[in-house]
């Protein structure tokens, strides 16, 4: 049985976006959260909207992990999800602010601290 | 007794006669002599006429027929003139003359094919590094594209990775003319990701249109994956160069008795009777192949499909017109060559048109296997479980049945989950599905390794850009392989997928 596809793809990513790599939006980012809005796919939907729109059928997904299903780069997804929300197939919506940077040294001192608890 | 005088009038006499007689002889022998001057100087003259005749055809020879028996060897089209004489022809020397003109095509086309030979050889080696040093390019881009995802160096990135595509074809095709191998080994992969990666190489290919009329999961056995993506690209290539560039190429895969067909109508002027022939014979492959007979410069395109064709037990047809009034070029690929893919556990590319038929085996399921269980009927009318579902309500022995009806037979069982991860019926809530949230599909743990992966460095990458407000682009090298192999921790990825999944 073929496990995972390894390999030099057959298809490059250009032809996902049709040579384009600039979205028609720019707000989108690595993480923007996407969302199917549900409405009917028309028809003549390019291939590569079409699975990524049938990707968010079951679900919210961040654009990075969109990319990393359909085994595109960020660049084309970011391409393709801004021409599903101009038909308005897809919502975006912005990042979720990035939590405050971890205090390594707080991770450290509870990691430490663990530690202890366990040499004891 | 006899007188003196007797004597002497019969000795006079006699002498007389004799000296007439003498004269005579002398007479004819003189008058024979003249005739056999006059003869040999006709048989001179003649001698002289047929030396002349003779020198002024060797000279015919070397000078005029000699160099268009060679010059025919190139160019078909070239008569060759006959002897200078026309009555030399059944003669001797004529047929002598003839036997020099064969052995000299003998030796030429013998030369031929071995210079032939070794310009392929030559060009072979070249051609094989430079595709090499291609693949090594494409690497290097790919990776690019996967690593930077600012839109002027992607579109860049994209440009680039096309030209390459571009080179990379004409290489390859090099290659195959001269009679190497394709130079890149595949997996077994779906056909239309093939098509589709034949069109990617092309220049034109947003003038190409796919239609995809396989059951899905239909796929190319690993050797001929490659073949026929050259080939494709190669009868598209034509295709788009002999019609306006304003209309479409139109693509269709159909399933055929012996196996698949990969039609290619374009809508332009068409060949000629000639000319159709001429490319039938090419893509037939049954010629051996020299590289001076392929123009300058050289049109290699069905020279290639026609060593393909060969090599690999394909076969392509150019001899019917299209419909849309240009060419129509089939590719048949045998059943031999074909095998199945499961479309969950390896889709096909995501630029891949779909199957147009996806819904088709979906609606008419399968006759439910006489020993299974009454559960198996629904899959119409009333709320489904989900595939997990299933699973879970029904034990493993349901799991041959009930895995694919529309795709395939029942490829893998032994009570794993069945994801059905295309064409699934929209079911409505299953028996565990949680309020509110539509039906889940469960995810291979690959797949969600590859998700959380990329989820991961994508909001590393936000904390570094968020970080140093500098940094346009994120560096983010860990987490952009992870996004494309299993991951052995996957294991771990499959059981925080329930957590992640609110985010789904």
């Amino acid at each position: 049985m073929t496990g995972r596809r390894g390999g030099r793809p057959l298809v490059p990513a250009y032809l996902s976006t049709g040579g384009v790599a600039r979205p028609s939006r720019a707000h989108l980012e690595r993480l923007s959260v996407l969302t199917g809005s549900g409405e009917p796919a028309p028809a003549e939907l390019p291939a590569a909207q079409a699975a990524l729109l049938e990707e968010l059928e079951y679900g919210s997904l961040t654009v990075v992990e969109a990319a990393a299903l359909l085994r595109l780069p960020v660049s084309a997804v970011l391409v393709l999800a801004a021409d599903l929300l101009d038909r308005d197939l897809v919502l975006a919506r912005a990042p979720i602010p990035p939590a405050r940077r971890f205090d390594p040294d707080l991770l450290k001192r509870v990691a430490d601290g663990l530690r202890d608890l366990k040499h004891r | 007794m006899i007188e003196v005088p007797d004597l002497a009038v019969g000795a006079l006499a006699l002498g007389t006669l004799s000296a007439f007689a003498l004269g005579g002889g002398l007479l004819r022998s003189r008058r024979q002599l003249a005739a056999q001057r006059a003869k040999t100087a006709a048989l001179r003259a003649q001698l002289d006429g047929t030396s002349r005749t003779f020198t002024s055809e060797v000279e015919h020879l070397a000078a005029r027929r000699v160099p268009a028996a060679a010059r025919q060897a190139a160019h078909p089209h070239v008569t060759e003139p006959g002897p200078l004489n026309p009555q030399l022809a059944g003669s001797p020397l004529g047929a002598a003359l003839e036997r020099v003109l064969t052995g000299l095509h003998a030796e030429l086309a013998a030369q031929r094919t071995r210079i032939d030979a070794a310009a392929q050889a030559g060009m072979r080696g070249a051609t094989r590094e430079i595709q090499a040093a291609l693949y090594r390019l494409q690497d290097a881009l790919r990776g690019l594209q996967q690593r930077y995802d600012d839109p002027e160096l992607a579109q860049t990135l994209f440009e680039l990775d096309h030209e390459n595509e571009q080179s990379l074809r004409r290489a390859q095709i090099a290659a195959v003319v001269c009679g190497a191998w394709v130079g890149l080994a595949r997996e077994e992969s779906h056909l239309v990701d093939a098509v589709t990666g034949g069109q990617a190489r092309l220049a034109g290919y947003r003038r190409v249109r796919v239609s995809n009329h396989l059951a899905a999961g239909t796929a190319l056995v690993s050797h001929a994956v490659e073949p026929v993506a050259i080939i494709v690209a190669e009868l598209l290539d034509n295709a788009l160069r002999h019609s306006a560039p304003d209309t479409e190429v139109v693509v269709n895969l159909e399933a055929v008795h012996h196996g698949v067909c990969v039609t290619v109508d374009d809508a332009g002027l068409g060949m000629t009777q000639d000319e159709r022939a001429r490319a039938q014979r090419m893509v037939a492959g049954s010629d051996p192949i020299l590289l001076t007979e392929l123009g300058d410069p050289p049109r290699m395109g069905l020279a290639a499909v026609g060593r393909l064709t060969r090599q690999f037990d394909l076969s392509v047809d150019l001899t019917s017109p299209s419909p849309y009034g240009g060419v129509r070029a089939v590719l048949r690929v045998d059943r031999h060559l074909l095998t199945r893919i499961d479309p969950e556990e390896l889709p096909p590319a995501a630029s891949a048109p779909r199957s147009t038929r996806r819904a088709v085996p979906a609606t008419p399921p399968p006759e439910p296997e006489a020993g299974s269980a009454p559960a198996v009927v629904p899959r119409t009318p009333e709320p489904l479980p989900t595939a997990a579902g299933h699973d879970h309500g029904y034990g493993t022995e349901q799991d041959a049945e009930t895995p694919a009806p529309g795709h395939h037979g029942p490829r893998e069982s032994g009570g794993l989950p069945q994801r059905r991860r295309r064409g699934r019926a929209p079911a409505s809530a299953g028996p565990d599905a949680a309020d509110g949230v539509p039906q889940r599909r469960p995810r291979r743990p690959e797949e969600s390794a590859a998700a959380l992966g990329a989820l991961q460095s994508g909001t590393a990458a936000a904390r570094s850009a968020a970080g140093s407000n500098t940094a346009a682009v994120p560096d983010v090298p860990e987490g952009a392989p992870a996004a494309t192999t299993a991951d052995p921790a996957s294991e771990d990825a499959a059981s925080n997928h329930d957590e992640g999944g609110t985010a789904r």
